[in-house]
């Protein structure tokens, strides 16, 4: 497979992620903002944080606009000079499954085509101010329209392999942040300590469809409970284990002998993978989600110096 | 007619029209496909148009506009009212195409070869080798598989006579067949009943005969030869034509950058390493192939690759300096080339040219501006002409500067009364006639030429106007040519 196609079905199936995951978190902070016992600031900051988008945001808007829920919303929603922006994500994905429309189904396409034109569209725009659970859930909807077109219409060859190793890599990053909320919020510096109450622990599973599969395995919510279970459920496709055991999966089609390229990024998955196949107790939770979000980055970066023909510089730049 | 979708059709006076005679009946040919047609009322016609031209945006059938800043993509304008060709009129075409593809092919392969054409006087040596597209480092070159002209659109209008006459041949790197396979696609989804009547000869062949014809000519003649679909990439107008055909060939869609050229062999960067390719069908200009041999200032290319097609090693297709035989200012010699080579009388009619190069036509010209049409030979898309009937005293002086300063960048036609075909306007609801030309494809591999049965026919949207290039606002029809 050609190395640049390579590098763009990677992209592709990042930035999908990325955008699917950006409108999970933001209505499920709504929900959180009215529900549990925290002050706004507590509730939309660490949103702001853990996207990378602190220093831009308030550059931008200036530090008291972390506690307006309207404001980040539209700049992790809207926002084009917002790199991570759910509108700059879906059109990162068209941009990206424009110059591989040849390995891409047609079913692909069209879907990845819509979203692209309806979130350019006025429609979008009043959905987002009439209905805003329904705006975030079009485009998760056809977020995951695309995943399984791409399993169900694609031949399983490494076009797929590709897309798959990106989504799986970017979801691994994404859960880590999304858990890592948590500990942004205690930080919060308004004096008021958060309530570490069930509907943030709630949300964070519900924030990664996890709600029901948590429930089943476990019964009673704790915030011990639902780290392990979004870290190191084997189980859940969302959980950060599953997704690099993943990962390494798709890596093994793409690389299926030692002899041809990417040793190195082979040998860093492994090793992110062992360190994620443990049973006890987590010690630091906060150091081993950067450690994942760190560390794809690094793998991603590896890949694309290995087999995608990138300078290093040049996947560095692409990176959050 | 009727009262149905055609009623108070009326042609322009003076110009043919594709569907009905003068006096607005239908064509006999085409009574029962017409009819079928007419039975839409306006309103069930504009909602399928609407539905068309959703389908297509929501596909991504869309070209990028050069001089629209901000980059855009639009659907290419289409008219779901197809234009018809009836079997005699295709058959004529058919072989008139090849002819003329085979004759041009041979005056290539002279031209870079003997050149016995010049010797001859046949040609005036000085407009061949003087033209910006003769390329002297092709001299002596044989091409893998000895075919130049792999791709070829032949422009084509039709008089008020009824008859066809060749307008240009585009021999470098067409482009609009794609839209020529999706407008059947759309075609036969929204007018199944009509088509289903016209018995149509089908062009969903296309992508397995090009593939075929390229791997014919490719240097190892294996039947896995790598071929790939060279584009300059998603900026380019025509990407989505690239893109559409590497995929229906199934073959790679590769930029610049993915290729390279190792020991006059050249190979595409894969993640698992490089692999030879064999035929590279490329679609980007010519200057910009191999910064070694064209434009050296360039970063674009494949440094090398030039090398690798002169040892044989791969097959361009098109070949590099094709460019020469469908220069404006050699059109006018082309009847000439084909009796010189084929020892035939040629087929087709073509538009008479004055060659301002030529003195005496260029005092012609200079003095009838006002009734001709006058080209630069080295623009294309419509750019860089006067329309003399339409022109303003200041665009006349201008060209009159232009065609005095460097005569041989110039060449007039008389304008001919493009026939019409019945359009869809819609906004205001209503069929009205607008003028047509016609691009058939021709495919050539070793064996000889082959026309695909079909073809881009491209229409004026706007009352009256004679330029139908899709640069230029102008939109495209299906082309039904009937068994």
């Amino acid at each position: 497979m050609i190395s640049r196609v390579a590098d763009h079905c990677f992209w592709f199936g990042r930035y999908l992620e990325r955008a699917e995951n950006t409108a999970r978190v933001l209505p499920v902070t709504l929900a959180v903002a009215l529900d549990a016992d925290l002050s706004a600031r507590q509730s939309w900051r660490p949103v702001v944080v853990v996207a990378g988008e602190e220093a831009g945001f308030v550059a931008r808007f200036g530090d008291a606009a972390m506690q307006d829920g309207e404001v980040v919303q539209r700049y992790l929603t809207w926002d084009r000079a917002n790199l991570t922006s759910i509108r700059s994500s879906i059109h990162a994905v068209r941009d990206t499954a424009r110059s591989i429309r040849e390995v891409l189904s047609l079913d692909v396409w069209q879907t990845v085509n819509e979203l692209w034109l309806w979130m350019n569209s006025e429609a979008a725009e009043e959905q987002f101010d009439a209905d805003r659970e329904h705006f975030y859930r079009h485009i998760r909807d056809a977020c995951l329209l695309v995943l399984g077109a791409l399993r169900n219409t694609m031949l399983h060859d490494l076009p797929l392999d590709f897309v798959w190793l990106g989504a799986v890599l970017e979801r691994a990053s994404q859960t880590a942040r999304i858990l890592d909320m948590q500990y942004h919020r205690e930080r919060a510096v308004d004096g008021v300590e958060p309530a570490v109450d069930d509907a943030v622990w709630l949300a964070l599973l519900r924030a990664c469809s996890g709600l029901e599969a948590f429930m089943q395995r476990h019964g009673r919510v704790t915030g011990e409970g639902v780290a392990r279970f979004l870290v190191l459920e084997p189980r859940h496709p969302r959980a950060i284990r599953f997704c690099i055991q993943e990962a390494r999966e798709r890596f093994g089609r793409i690389r299926p002998t030692p002899d041809l390229p990417g040793a190195r990024s082979a040998a860093r998955l492994a090793a992110l993978h062992e360190r994620l196949s443990v049973d006890g107790p987590i010690e630091d939770l906060h150091g081993l989600l950067t450690h994942v979000v760190d560390e794809v980055a690094r793998i991603a970066i590896e890949i694309g110096g290995e087999l995608l023909g990138q300078e290093v510089q040049a996947s560095q730049s692409q990176s959050q | 007619m009727s009262d149905g979708l055609f009623a108070g059709y009326r042609p322009y006076p003076g110009a043919a029209d594709e569907l009905f005679l003068p006096d607005g009946a239908p064509r006999p040919a085409f009574r029962e496909t017409i009819e079928a047609i007419d039975a839409t009322t306006p309103e069930a016609f504009a909602r399928k148009q609407a539905l068309a031209e959703r389908a297509l945006l929501a596909q991504g059938v869309t070209f990028s506009v050069y001089a629209d800043a901000r980059g855009t993509e639009k659907i290419f304008p289409v008219c779901l009212l197809p234009r018809l060709v009836s079997p005699e009129d295709w058959s004529h075409l058919d072989r008139g195409l090849a002819q003329r593809v085979r004759a041009l092919g041979m005056f290539l392969d002279d031209v870079y070869g003997a050149q016995r054409i010049l010797a001859e006087g046949v040609v005036p040596r000085e407009l061949v080798l003087g033209s910006k597209q003769y390329l002297p480092v092709v001299r002596g070159v044989r091409p893998p598989g000895g075919v130049r002209v792999h791709v070829s659109g032949i422009d084509l209008i039709r008089d008020p006579s009824g008859t066809f006459q060749v307008l240009e041949d585009n021999l470098r790197t067409p482009s609009g067949v794609s839209y020529v396979l999706e407008n059947r696609a759309v075609s036969k989804r929204v007018l199944p009943r009509a088509f289903d009547l016209a018995r149509v000869q089908r062009v969903d062949g296309y992508s397995a005969q090009l593939a075929a014809t390229l791997r014919a000519c490719a240097p190892s003649g294996r039947d896995d030869a790598c071929i790939v679909v060279l584009t300059p990439g998603p900026y380019n107008s025509a990407y989505y034509e690239h893109s559409f055909l590497a995929r229906t060939m199934g073959v790679e869609l590769v930029q610049n950058v993915d290729l390279f050229v190792d020991d006059d062999r050249v190979w595409v960067r894969t993640t698992r390493g490089p692999r030879p390719v064999e035929v590279v069908y490329r679609r980007t200009d010519e200057a910009f192939l191999d910064p070694e041999v064209f434009r050296k200032d360039s970063l674009l290319g494949v440094p090398g690759i030039f090398r690798a097609w002169a040892k044989g090693n791969v097959t361009l297709a098109n070949a590099p300096g094709n460019g020469v035989a469908d220069d404006k200012a050699i059109y006018p010699y082309v009847p000439d080339i084909v009796r010189f080579y084929l020892s035939e009388e040629p087929i087709l009619a073509q538009v008479p040219t004055w060659v301002c190069a030529r003195p005496e036509d260029r005092d012609f010209v200079i003095d009838h501006l006002e009734e001709l049409v006058v080209k630069a030979v080295d623009e294309a898309g419509g750019y860089g002409m006067l329309m003399g009937p339409q022109s303003t005293k200041e665009q006349r002086a201008e060209f009159r500067a232009r065609v005095l300063e460097d005569p041989r960048k110039y060449i007039a036609q008389r304008r001919v009364e493009l026939s019409t075909c019945p359009t869809w306007i819609g906004e205001h609801r209503i069929v009205a006639p607008r003028r047509v030309d016609l691009r058939p494809y021709v495919l050539t591999g070793p064996k000889g030429p082959w026309v695909l049965p079909g073809g881009l026919t491209r229409t004026a949207l706007v009352e009256g106007s004679y330029v139908v290039n899709s640069s230029q606002g102008g939109g495209s029809k299906d082309t039904w040519v009937l068994k």
